[in-house]
């Protein structure tokens, strides 16, 4: 039986992509991504009731599997792919009107975007570390044509970088998987079952430890490469800057906890096997880099997209240090901040888009007036700058506060005091450039005009629920979030 | 037919000549000769893993050999020369760190790979597995793979690089672990065959936009 839960999540957005190959007109394309990317949705939501009714969901042989954790982040992302669905309409529709994309690529755009939710799936449901590589190395296959989309010569070479970065990342993280195998190999009396994450969580005290550290290094290389963790971000200002905003949205919103989620997989392992400060202390030192590493990139950008992707670089920094530090407190707040962040990130993400189009731009000084020239986008841009900077009543100050406080009560009084400095600096830098591009007197070439209304909703909508979460989360998401972060308290 | 003995022996000395052909590969300036080099490798790999599969009776492992024949040394590197031809450039001219330079310090890895590989032997009993000699030649191939990739700018070269170090993690699950189970290494295949496509594509579209394939003179995305 529950081989079919499985099928089903897997094979709607497969089944997406497939048809999506057969169809010819316009408008078929968008009913199927945004049926498909719906269903997904729905299904991750039933299947989320079903996994924090009873105990864990796993095939047979152990491959897949839902747990708390992986539940949380199945929302997270099916949620997000269908907000990015839903605005890629009208985004699309302009830049067809704009002559910047013709049938065939539109039709490649929305195979690609079911394919790379159908891989990002896979990551989340794997219990096989294999598959979790698998899957992982999927998602920079699929998305390797959507950063070339446009097709310039500065697209083209951002994906050949992402691809390749993100392909030797990977290729260390595979090392690190095999010497986990090794060292399970040992212990576990069936070979099967010893790529098993489940599996090797039961028998982790007797893996050993020497092995594990090593195999530790080497995964939180390749998977912090995907994630962006500095000094192997480089790739990710290029690539969100040349994607569609789209793409770029759900990269940021997405694909980022894929590659967290990994890390906190195999975190979770090194912790029960080796015990002690080193993998904690490995992540707020990485953690912290990347804060800091980002803070000058985004008080002298010139370009808005790259500054979105520093932010990202920013608030990964800001979870991989949350998760470092250790208590359950941090663990609430890095989940809480991983939920927090992917709203924040499309709606700043989708608003740019929106400003990109209106002033056929990504230069921070060329945008002036944006409040005049559209009005909707540019409040909901200006509210998602507040956010993403941490400012009450949205959420990410919640979630920053619990992870400031977890940081003083656990005694990292000098981390925590970096932590709130980079957060303060990045605020103060975010703000100066966003007041300069919503306010002032737009140019006089700068025509009227917002996006579509349907995506306005939507964006509108993760506003609310950025306010919501803000202010009250509601015991529901409280008590989801409690039951995730459980699972890595082991 | 033949003892462990024998057959592991059979596989260091593969394994060596593997790490020959990365040396070779440094030492060279020929995109062509590069493609050959990377075929011959990953023939000899394919030969490892078959003789861990027959050797060893760890015939799970028999079909990786095979794709890693007929995908790797045959499929790769035919299709890696097409893009040669086709791009019309010949030579690694650019070198970050030449030859000389790249070959002494491609040695100090070796002995690097030495040190990193030792703890792992030593951590576990490694009675078990008759090839463990075999795991720092693996680990230097990793690394020498990646050194291509950061020395030598040709867009080739750099997916050379990349396949290189991929053996290199193959070689070191065959020397610790005899190979991860089946479906997962066919799944690797599958990624690693997909994403060799991919840079395929865009060397060639890279050679339309820029008429030429040395990704070091492209420098528009700096912040």
């Amino acid at each position: 039986m529950s081989v079919v839960y499985f099928l089903v999540l897997l094979g709607i957005p497969v089944a997406g992509a497939i048809v999506c190959t057969l169809l010819r007109r316009r408008r078929w394309f968008e009913y199927v991504t945004v049926t498909s990317t719906g269903l997904t949705f729905l299904a991750t939501l039933w299947l989320t009731s079903l996994v924090l009714q009873g105990a864990t969901i796993m095939t047979p042989k152990g491959w897949f599997f839902l747990d708390a954790l992986s539940v949380y982040l199945l929302v997270i992302v099916s949620g997000s792919t269908l907000v990015v669905a839903l605005y890629s309409i009208g985004y699309l529709h302009r830049q067809i009107r704009n002559k910047k994309v013709d049938g065939s690529m539109l039709r490649l755009y929305y195979i690609l975007l079911n394919a790379f939710l159908s891989t990002m799936m896979l990551v989340l449901v794997s219990n096989n570390l294999g598959f979790l590589w698998i899957g992982t190395e999927a998602t920079t296959l699929a998305t390797a044509f959507l950063v070339a989309f446009y097709e310039r010569e500065s697209s083209i070479e951002a994906a050949w970088k992402y691809v390749i970065i993100c392909s030797v990342g990977i290729a260390f993280a595979l090392f690190g998987i095999i010497l986990t195998y090794f060292s399970a190999l040992h212990v576990v009396s069936s070979a099967d079952n010893a790529l098993n994450w489940s599996t090797l969580i039961a028998v982790g005290k007797q893996l050993n430890p020497d092995i594990l550290k090593l195999a530790f290094v080497f995964i939180l290389v390749g998977f912090g490469t995907k994630a962006g963790l500095v000094p192997l971000h480089t790739w990710k200002p290029d690539a969100y800057s040349e994607a569609p905003a789209p793409i770029s949205a759900l990269m940021a919103a997405g694909l980022v906890n894929i590659a967290l989620y990994a890390l906190l997989r195999f975190y979770i392992l090194v912790n029960k096997a080796v015990g002690g400060s080193f993998a904690p202390n490995l992540f707020i030192i990485f953690g912290l880099v990347s804060m800091g590493v980002a803070v000058p990139f985004i008080l002298l950008q010139r370009d808005y997209k790259r500054l979105l992707a520093y932010s990202s670089v920013e608030h990964v920094g800001i979870i991989v240090f949350a998760l470092g530090l250790g208590t359950p407190l941090a663990y609430f707040g890095a989940l809480l901040h991983m939920l927090n962040n992917t709203l924040a990130k499309l709606v700043l993400f989708l608003t740019a888009g929106n400003i990109r189009i209106a002033y056929d731009s990504k230069i921070i000084r060329r945008v002036t007036g944006a409040i005049k020239v559209m009005p909707v986008s540019a409040t909901l841009f200006i509210l998602g700058v507040f956010a993403v900077t941490g400012w009450p009543p949205f959420g990410l100050f919640v979630s920053e506060l619990s992870i400031v406080t977890a940081g003083f009560s656990a005694g990292n009084v000098f981390a925590s005091v970096l932590f709130v400095g980079f957060v303060a600096t990045v605020f103060v830098g975010f703000i100066y450039y966003a007041t300069g591009m919503v306010f002032g007197e737009p140019s006089r070439h700068d025509k009227k005009g917002d996006g579509d209304t349907l995506s306005l909703v939507v964006i509108a909508v993760l506003v609310v629920f950025l306010l919501v979460l803000g202010t009250m989360i509601p015991t529901m998401i409280y008590n989801f979030i409690m039951r995730a972060a459980a699972v890595i308290q082991v | 037919m033949f003892d462990t003995q024998t057959i592991s022996l059979g596989i260091e000395i593969l394994a060596a000549t593997i790490l020959v052909t990365t040396f070779l590969i440094v030492s060279s300036r020929s995109l062509m000769f590069y493609v050959r080099l990377f075929a011959i490798q990953s023939f000899l790999l394919g030969l490892v893993a078959l003789l861990v599969a027959v050797g060893f009776g760890e015939t799970h492992i028999l079909i990786a050999a095979i794709l890693t024949i007929v995908v790797k040394a045959t499929v790769i590197p035919i299709a890696l020369s097409k893009v040669i031809d086709k791009i019309k450039v010949r030579k690694e001219i650019d070198f970050t760190i030449n030859i000389t330079t790249s070959l002494l310090l491609c040695a100090l890895l070796v002995i690097l790979a030495d040190s990193v590989a030792r703890p792992i032997l030593e951590a576990q009993r490694m009675s078990d597995l008759a090839v463990f000699k075999v795991l720092p030649m693996s680990i230097a191939v990793m690394m020498i793979g990646l050194f291509i990739m950061i020395a030598r700018k040709q867009a080739v070269s750099q997916i050379i690089g990349l396949l290189t170090m991929e053996n290199g993690v193959f070689l070191s699950g065959l020397s610790i672990t005899y190979g991860m189970p089946l479906i997962v290494e066919v799944g690797i295949f599958f990624d690693i065959f997909v994403a060799v496509l991919i840079l395929g594509v865009f060397v060639f579209r890279i050679n339309q936009t820029f008429d030429t394939i040395n990704v070091d003179t492209i420098r528009r995305l700096r912040h």
